[in-house]
């Protein structure tokens, strides 16, 4: 086979770079831009004509191009790597002026003409956007969760507290009226008034609880034809943020028909993400790690499955399951699967668990009312 | 009159029977809906209280099935749970007592009388 003449193998590499999906830049040991592919003038906006023979501050902010310029120069004398062979997040400046995150990794080569550097560069501003919009989404979730969790928090001591101050109540009223009724068991009038007196206070603490109830009772839930599947896809990507997925397997069943159910969102993605919270933590110590998410339409509702490959719920434990400040976890109240079951509710639905065992693992299941408008009965109906 | 007890919680059940007592009436209480199922059927001149949180069977299901007897007793609700949870569970019923706890005995007497 003839060689190729040393001019034709560099078009060809140029050829192969401008190919590349990454920008790669190859400068001299001056900092002169000797290689700026395709994909740097689309990621810098200029032509390689105009920066090629050009330092390569051109492309960095004033601030970085200064510390750059002494990078280099350290670099030679010394041999010590700042980036080299390592790679890192830097700064870019547009032709326009804009800077904008990028990755970059740095490779050395002895070339006849010279030592020469590579940079590949990838534009990381759509990486840095869905970050920041999980970050926002995540802030406003917290920040609407703790509202929502005070809210509910109310409402779960006000049931817890019921029974006990009803029985208390009862107590008290049968005691009265016992030893007011018979007189042989009569008590001194000054016992009485004080049983009478700690009648009044549980009413008191009954009527505080009533008050309580009714605060949160009265909110309805903020409705709006949401996109349930984007909501789990979203609280996925919440959950999953910053937790170690190797091996977890998650598998998505999704009804594309599930585009208009009219729920609150952010309540709803609360729930959603507790649900797949806790099937991460189901999974964990799992040889197999899965996470099965369901949703389909059934009997009017929108229904969403999910199914972790977890040891599954004891019997013993489901019955306590739903019941505020009965966690097994070591952190929480035990608030969570209580808030979710109370924001089902509250939108008309439910929060039901087959609490699986014997090689199964949980499936919680939420269950949303499709509210019967011109789509949701289309979707009703099918 | 007999008044029969269906309510899961030990402490309101135990607390609703003495208060009952201490008003002489005879009183038969349940812990569960089975419980009342399988015990003789309450009569018509009898009141039967119904936990609507029960754990076996839901207590809508308990009064819908009280008020299917061929000579129904009367009925009376409790719930500890909200407006909204209870409208849903008793939709469909018509002028039926509900009293939310915490209960007050007097609430509960007058009803009795």
């Amino acid at each position: 086979m003839p060689k190729s003449s040393p001019m034709v193998h560099e078009a060809r590499l140029l050829g192969i770079l401008d190919t590349a999906a990454d920008g790669i830049i190859v400068i001299n040991a001056k900092a002169d831009i000797l290689v700026f592919n395709k994909a740097c003038e689309a990621m810098f906006g200029y032509a390689a004509s105009d920066v090629l023979g050009k330092n390569i501050s051109l492309l960095m902010p004033s601030d970085f191009s200064v510390d750059h310029d002494r990078y280099v120069s350290h670099y030679l004398e010394t041999g010590e790597r700042r980036i080299i062979g390592i790679g890192r997040e830097v700064r870019g400046k547009h032709a326009d002026g804009t800077v904008f995150p990028l990755e970059l990794s740095v490779g050395e080569a002895q070339t006849p003409d010279g030592r020469q550097f590579i940079g590949v560069i990838r534009d990381v501003r759509s990486r840095k956007a869905v970050e920041q919009r999980l970050n926002q989404l995540q802030a406003q979730l917290v920040n609407m969760a703790r509202v929502q969790a005070i809210d509910e928090m109310g409402a779960a001591i006000a049931h817890e507290l019921n029974q006990p101050l009803t029985a208390v109540m009862l107590y008290l009223q049968a005691v009265i009226r016992k030893t007011s009724s018979d007189t042989a068991s009569q008590l001194a009038p000054q016992t009485l008034e004080i049983l009478n007196k700690a009648l009044r206070e549980a009413e008191r603490a009954g009527g505080i609880i009533q008050r309580m109830r009714h605060s949160v009772e009265r909110r309805e839930p903020e409705r709006q034809a949401c996109d349930l599947n984007a909501l789990i896809d979203e609280a996925l990507e919440l959950v999953l943020l910053g937790h170690d997925i190797e091996g977890l397997q998650i598998v998505r069943d999704l009804d594309a028909m599930l585009t208009h159910v009219h729920v609150d969102p952010i309540p709803i993605q609360q729930v959603l993400a507790n649900l797949l919270r806790n099937a991460m933590e189901a999974v964990r110590k799992s040889d197999r790690r899965m996470i099965k998410i369901q949703s389909m339409v059934s009997g009017g509702q929108a229904i969403v499955n999910i199914e972790d490959s977890g040891p599954g719920i004891p019997p013993d434990g489901l019955s306590n399951l739903f019941k505020a400040f009965a966690t097994t976890k070591k952190s929480g109240l035990g608030l969570g699967l209580m808030i979710s079951r109370s924001i089902a509710q509250n939108h008309g639905g439910d929060l039901t668990v087959d609490g699986g065992g014997d090689g199964r693992g949980a499936t919680f299941s939420l269950r949303l009312p499709l509210i019967v408008g011109s789509h949701e009965q289309g979707i009703a109906d099918q | 009159m007999v008044i029969h007890i269906v309510e899961d919680d030990p402490g309101v059940n135990e607390s609703l029977r003495v208060l009952l007592q201490a008003l002489d009436h005879v009183v038969i209480s349940h812990s569960t809906a089975t419980a009342l199922f399988t015990a003789p059927l309450p009569t018509q001149d009898d009141l039967v209280i119904v936990d609507l949180g029960l754990p076996d069977i839901d207590g809508a299901s308990v009064i819908r099935w009280l008020k299917n007897l061929s000579a129904p007793p009367r009925v009376v609700a409790i719930s500890g749970q909200s407006q909204k949870l209870i409208d849903r569970a008793l939709k469909g019923f018509q002028a039926l007592t509900v009293l939310r706890k915490p209960l007050s005995g007097d609430a509960l007497v007058s009803f009795i009388a």
